[in-house]
């Protein structure tokens, strides 16, 4: 793990990648410390680093696109999976080094609400935990990117739909209002995503059989629940979207309210995105 | 020691490893023939731990690769048929990463990097972008990184390509040097090479085993017939009526080029008539200009074993180019 970590942190500074999201970085939340803080004269961080999230249709790109499409394509890969270092020590390795990268700019944020003492702001504790709510969401981007980038081989794909994921997450909380909530209405979304599981399972499987039937169990128990029990639909599509929902749980985490739901909720991403790219590269062996 | 048992690997409804069975001595170099698409990289691939079977099993020195992944694959040097290079890393820099990734102990990294940089001759361009090399030092590169770890198996797809001939003979000198100390197995298109420096052949064929012997077993098996070329300046009928009367000739082709007189004679296998063919043709006052041996080399082993199998590539590929591919890679070879 260690020897991925070295080569990923040196590669991502050797090739620019990691210089220039730092730089965006820097260059973003201090305009924004600067905007809302010293200009306006706000007390707290919650506006500069809410309007700072905007980064994250950059950085994440940026900095995971290459993490293993790259490897990919240059065949380097079959250095990595030949070695006697095993797929989680590879994952970790690529992923911490990500986290770093990005730990820069944010150890640095770690300094503005020191400067704001300054001038007798006294929000330490609030603020401390906008750029902790900040960093974990930033980490949950970059874990999924490094899924997505495990999946492709070309970078460019990678970064169109990192900035994707990144969109859907920060504007899920407009899309619902666009989205009716009645019970039919939440009954057709569940059939569509049991059709929709059922397509997955197939492109993972190449089971025709196993996937039809998963598809056909899954629409059968929603259309069974919705006769018997229609009212239990009422909001169902909201609140299966609402997973994506990352803007709702950073604002209610950089509210100032530290909430252990709101982190696990970002920490859940940040296993799920590790183990799904390792998932990624031991399908890749098997197909 | 590498037992392979019952492998098979499937691309889709494509057998590109069908039911495959060997086993690989240790310290013995061997080597792996097969046309085009024939499951070579494929079968090394799963060897190496990179591909997973479609069933079988691979056991590298005890260890099966897919349950003790770790133990086995530390006891293996792969050179993938591309050589696995970061080209933003200096020679140095990458075989440090490559020694660090296969475990190496920090105190004994620098030495067995010198000894790799030494031994592919990497010296000169140690500290220069690996971007910056052509071809054939990125292949050296590549195979540097296979030697770290002091592996007890060496598996080298296509070690040559790029290499000026130069540096193939002295990568040929290398892997017989290896092949003394380490188990080494090779593939190659380069059938002369293959002859040259491999104890011993594997052929495979449509994903299965079509042969497993040394050259020269394989050759004896296979050679039918003896043969012998013999070219002289007599007329044609005074070479037919001299060699029609030499003892055990079982078949003779004559034609004239160039003003003299060619003799192919067909023999028992193993039966050697130079002596009497000599003393025939000289009774006959034919004097002989040229003679020579007619043995059946790897080159017609292979065509002869895979045969169908290029005939099955032009047939049903043509859009892959395979034959053309094999054709216009055997004649870079030459």
């Amino acid at each position: 793990m260690t020897a991925v970590y070295r080569k990923e942190m040196r590669s991502c500074f050797t090739s620019m990648t990691g210089a220039v999201a730092v730089a965006v970085m820097l260059f973003v939340t201090g305009l924004m410390f600067r905007y809302y803080n010293l200009y306006y004269g706000l007390l707290t961080l919650h506006y500069a680093v809410s309007n700072s999230v905007l980064i994250f249709y950059i950085v994440v790109p940026v900095l995971s696109m290459r993490v293993f499409a790259e490897e990919r394509r240059n065949r380097t890969d079959q250095l990595l999976l030949t070695s006697p270092t095993g797929i989680t020590g590879i994952v970790m390795g690529k992923y911490l080094a990500l986290v770093t990268v990005f730990a820069i700019p944010v150890i640095v944020m770690c300094f503005f609400p020191l400067i704001m003492t300054r001038f007798g702001q006294e929000t330490l504790k609030w603020d401390y935990v906008c750029i902790l709510a900040f960093f974990v969401m930033g980490c949950a981007y970059l874990s999924v990117g490094m899924f997505i980038s495990s999946c492709t081989e070309n970078s460019i794909i990678a970064a169109v739909l990192c900035i994707l994921f990144v969109f859907m997450t920060q504007m899920m909380s407009g899309i619902f209002t666009i989205i009716s909530t009645g019970t039919f209405q939440s009954l057709l979304f569940l059939l569509a995503l049991a059709v929709l599981c059922g397509l997955l399972m197939f492109f993972m499987t190449h089971s025709m059989l196993t996937s039809s039937f998963t598809a056909a169990l899954l629409a059968f128990i929603c259309m069974l629940a919705y006769y018997f029990r229609p009212s239990c639909f009422s909001g169902r599509t909201e609140s299966v979207l609402r997973i994506l929902d990352f803007a709702t749980h950073f604002e209610d985490f950089a509210g100032g309210s530290f909430s252990v739901v709101n982190l696990l909720f970002f920490v859940s991403y940040i296993a799920a995105g590790i183990l799904l790219t390792a998932q990624s590269l031991l399908k890749r062996r098997w197909s | 020691m590498i037992e392979v048992r019952h492998l098979t690997k499937y691309y889709g409804e494509h057998a590109a490893v069908d039911d495959l069975s060997f086993e690989v001595e240790d310290g013995t170099i061997y080597g792996f023939l097969g046309a085009n698409g024939a499951g070579k990289t494929t079968t090394m691939n799963i060897m190496t731990g990179y591909l997973a079977p479609t069933d079988g099993e691979v056991m590298i020195n005890g260890h099966d690769i897919l349950e003790e992944p770790a133990e086995a694959k530390k006891t293996i040097g792969y050179l993938p048929e591309i050589p696995p290079v970061y080209p933003d890393m200096t020679v140095y820099e990458y075989l440090g990463f490559a020694a660090a990734l296969k475990k190496i102990p920090p105190r004994m990294r620098e030495e067995q990097i010198d000894r790799a940089v030494m031994a592919l001759e990497l010296g000169g361009t140690a500290d220069r972008l690996i971007r910056n090399l052509s071809k054939g030092f990125r292949q050296r590169v590549g195979f540097a990184q296979a030697l770290l770890g002091e592996p007890e198996t060496l598996i080298l797809d296509e070690p040559t390509v790029g290499l000026d001939p130069k540096q193939i003979i002295e990568i040929r000198d290398l892997i017989r040097e290896l092949g003394k100390t380490h188990t080494v197995i090779l593939s190659s298109h380069i059938l002369s090479e293959v002859s040259e420096v491999c104890d011993r052949v594997l052929i495979l064929k449509n994903g299965r085993l079509a042969a497993c012997d040394t050259p020269a077993n394989l050759a004896a098996a296979r050679s039918g017939k003896g043969g012998l070329h013999v070219r002289s300046d007599g007329s044609e009928e005074a070479v037919r009526g001299a060699l029609a009367g030499v003892a055990g000739v079982e078949d003779l082709r004559i034609w004239q080029d160039g003003g003299e007189t060619c003799a192919d004679i067909t023999t028992a296998p193993g039966l050697d008539i130079r002596r009497a063919v000599s003393r025939a043709l000289f009774g006959a006052d034919c004097m002989i200009l040229g003679m020579r041996e007619e043995k059946e080399t790897l080159e017609d082993i292979f065509l002869e074993l895979t045969e169908d199998d290029l005939q099955e590539d032009a047939e049903t590929e043509p859009e892959d180019g395979t034959a053309e591919e094999i054709s216009r890679k055997e004649e870079e070879d030459r």
